[in-house]
C-alpha cells in the first residue's frame, strides 16, 4: 500500500502539530494584541513588540541571556574538552570515571538550586563559612555582582559532563593508525591533541556548540530557584522574564511577545545546525 | 625516558579525574549528610563531621501528604509520557527507515525544531486550551505537552537503532508474507529493545526533572516532583530539611536509571548522531 508510510507519520504529526504549531500561532496572534489576565482583549497591532524593543530594561535582560549563555558555553566546553582530553587517555577505570561525572546530567535544575542554595547560604552555608576563615564576606547569591558568576558556575557543574561525555566519545572513535603514524614521527601528545584529534571531531564541537548553546539561552529553573532574576534585574534572563511578565504583571500577550522574539533566535539557531548535519 | 614522559602524562590525567569527580561528588555527599542530621545539628559551627544520622527529615517527608503526592504524580506522569511517545514513535521511525517518504528532510527538521523550541512558549498557549478542554492539572495534560520534547527525540532515537539493522532481514519478513505490523511487531521490536529501553529512560529523566512547563500547567492534582522540591526554597522561614531531603530523593531514582543507561547516554545526548 502506497499510503502505509503517511498511516505510520499521522499520528507523530498530529501531536506536533498540537504541541508545537498550534503554541506558535496562538503566541504570534495574541502578541498582536492588549491582554491583560482577565481583561478583554483588544487589538493593538506591534505595538507589543514596538514597547519591548524600545523597554532599557528588555535590552538589559537581552544582555544578560547572551552574558550568561555566552560565559557559560564557553567555560563548559573548555573544560569539558580538557577533561575528555586528559580522561581518553585513561584506561584503567575510566567506565567509573564516566558514570561518576555523568551524576550532574542527571539531576533537575530545581535540585541543583538547592544543592547550591544550602552550600552557599549566607549564614548556613559550608563555603562562605570556610571563605570567612580567610576575611572574605561572601553573598553568592544576593550582590549585583556576584549574583550572575554564581549562576554561571552552577550551569558550569551541572553541564560540563555534556560535553565532556560527547567530546570523549568522539576521541575514542578516532582511529588509531593517524595517531600512530605521528607518534612514529616524534609528535608531542600535544601536537597529537591539537593537530589530529580535535580536527577530526569537529563537527562534534560544532553538535555540542549549537545543543549547549540553545539550552544556555533557555535557561529557567537556576535562575528562577535562586536569585528569581534579581537583585534588581542582575540575573533576568528571557525566559524567567516571560514568566515574571505573565505571572505577577498578568501581561498575558507581552509575555508571548517576548517568547516570539525568543523563538526567532532558537529557530535561527536550529537552522544553521541542521544545514551543517549532514543527518538532515 | 619515553617510557617516564608516557608515566607522568597518564598521572595527570588519573589527578585530573580525580579533581573532577571531587567537585562532582563532594557537594552531593554534603546534601546527604545534611539531609540526615537533625535538626539541631544541622548546621553548627564549626560543621560536625561525626553525628548520629537521622532519617527524621525522610520521615517528615513522607508524612507530608503534599511532597509524597508530587513524588507518584511524577512517576505517573513520567510513565505515561514515555509510553505514548514510544508506542507513536515507533510506527514513524519504521516508516522513516523503510519508505521514501515525501518531505522527510522538512518533517526532520520540524522535529529537530519542536525538540528544541523554548519551554514557556507552550505554557500559555496551552494553559488556554487546556481550561477549555478540562485537562489543565491532569496527568493526561502533562503528557501530552511533554511530548513537544519526547516524541521527536524518540522518532531520533529509534529511527538511529533501527538503521542498525539490515535490510535484508526486513526483505525476508515481507517475502515470508508479512504485514508491516508484523514486521515491527514480530521482527524489529525484539531487535530494538535495548534501544527502546535506552529511549525511555533518558526520555524519563527529561520528564522527571521538568519544571517550566509544570508551573505553569500544574495547580495540585498533578503537581510533579521538581514542583515539590520548589515548594520547600521559600524566602522567610526555610526548612532545610525538607530542601535537603526532597532534593535527594528526586535525584536517586534518575541516578539509578542513568546508571542503567550508561551505555546509550552518547547516543541520546547527540539524537543518535553519535554512536555511544
Amino acid at each position: 500500500m502506497k499510503q502505509t508510510p503517511y498511516f505510520f507519520i499521522l499520528p507523530s504529526i498530529l501531536i506536533l502539530a498540537f504541541t508545537s504549531l498550534y503554541p506558535i500561532c496562538y503566541s504570534i496572534y495574541y502578541s498582536f494584541f492588549n491582554w491583560r489576565w482577565g481583561n478583554e482583549k483588544d487589538f493593538v497591532g506591534i505595538s507589543n513588540y514596538i514597547f519591548l524593543l524600545t523597554d532599557k530594561d528588555f535590552w538589559i535582560i537581552i544582555k544578560n541571556t547572551f552574558v550568561f549563555a555566552f560565559f557559560a558555553c564557553l567555560i563548559e566546553i573548555i573544560l569539558g574538552v580538557l577533561l575528555a582530553i586528559y580522561i581518553d587517555r585513561i584506561k584503567y577505570g575510566s567506565t567509573i570515571i564516566r558514570t561518576l561525572l555523568l551524576i550532574p546530567l542527571m539531576i533537575s535544575g530545581i535540585s541543583v538550586t538547592m544543592l547550591f542554595k544550602v552550600i552557599l547560604d549566607n549564614m548556613f552555608g559550608i563555603v562562605p563559612y570556610f571563605l570567612s576563615f580567610i576575611g572574605i564576606k561572601s553573598n553568592f547569591f544576593g550582590s549585583y555582582d556576584a549574583a550572575m558568576p554564581t549562576i554561571i558556575g552552577l550551569d558550569v557543574w551541572w553541564q560540563t559532563s555534556f560535553v565532556f561525555i560527547i567530546i570523549l566519545a568522539g576521541f575514542q572513535s578516532i582511529p588509531s593508525e593517524p595517531i600512530e603514524a605521528a607518534k612514529m614521527d616524534g609528535a608531542s601528545e600535544w601536537e597529537i591533541t591539537r593537530y589530529i584529534r580535535l580536527p577530526m571531531i569537529r563537527s562534534l564541537l560544532f553538535l555540542v556548540l549549537i545543543f549547549r548553546s540553545i539550552d544556555t539561552l533557555k535557561v529557567f529553573d537556576i535562575i528562577w530557584g535562586t536569585t528569581g532574576g534579581g537583585p534588581g534585574l542582575a540575573t533576568e534572563a528571557l525566559q524567567t522574564y516571560a514568566y515574571r511578565v505573565a505571572y505577577s504583571f498578568l501581561e498575558m500577550s507581552k509575555s508571548m511577545t517576548v517568547m516570539v522574539l525568543f523563538s526567532i533566535v532558537v529557530i535561527f539557531l536550529t537552522i544553521t545546525y541542521s544545514r551543517f548535519n549532514k543527518d538532515i | 625516558m619515553n617510557k617516564l614522559y608516557k608515566y607522568k602524562h597518564l598521572v595527570t590525567a588519573y589527578i585530573v579525574s580525580f579533581v573532577a569527580i571531587g567537585v562532582t561528588i563532594i557537594p552531593i555527599t554534603w546534601l546527604f549528610l545534611l539531609s540526615i542530621k537533625s535538626k539541631g545539628e544541622t548546621f553548627t559551627k564549626p560543621p560536625k563531621f561525626l553525628f548520629n544520622p537521622t532519617a527524621q527529615n525522610y520521615i517528615d517527608l513522607w508524612d507530608n501528604d503534599l511532597f509524597k503526592d508530587t513524588f507518584f504524580n511524577s512517576v505517573f506522569i513520567t510513565l505515561i509520557s514515555i509510553t505514548l511517545s514510544i508506542i507513536i514513535a515507533i510506527f514513524a521511525a519504521y516508516a522513516l527507515k523503510r519508505y521514501k517518504i515525501r518531505f522527510k528532510t522538512a518533517f526532520m527538521q520540524w522535529l529537530l525544531l519542536a525538540y528544541m523550541l523554548p519551554e514557556f512558549l507552550f505554557v500559555l498557549p496551552m494553559f488556554a486550551i487546556y481550561q477549555s478542554i478540562g485537562i489543565y492539572d491532569t496527568y493526561i495534560g502533562m503528557a501530552l505537552i511533554y511530548q513537544v520534547h519526547v516524541l521527536p527525540f524518540s522518532i531520533w532515537m529509534l529511527r538511529s537503532f533501527l538503521e542498525e539493522i539490515p535490510k535484508e532481514i526486513d526483505d525476508a519478513a515481507y517475502l515470508d508474507g508479512c504485514n508491516p505490523f508484523q514486521a515491527i511487531y514480530k521482527i524489529y521490536l525484539p531487535l530494538i529493545i535495548p534501544g527502546i529501553v535506552a529511549t525511555a529512560i533518558l526520555n524519563g529523566i527529561w520528564v522527571w526533572n521538568e519544571l517550566a512547563i509544570a508551573l505553569g500547567l500544574t495547580f495540585f492534582d498533578a503537581q510533579p516532583i521538581t514542583v515539590g522540591v520548589a515548594s520547600f526554597r521559600g524566602y522567610a522561614s526555610i526548612n532545610w530539611g525538607g530542601m535537603t531531603g526532597s532534593a535527594i530523593i528526586s535525584m536517586i531514582p534518575m541516578i539509578l536509571f542513568a546508571a542503567f543507561a550508561q551505555k546509550h547516554i552518547v547516543k541520546g545526548l547527540t539524537l543518535g548522531s553519535v554512536k555511544g
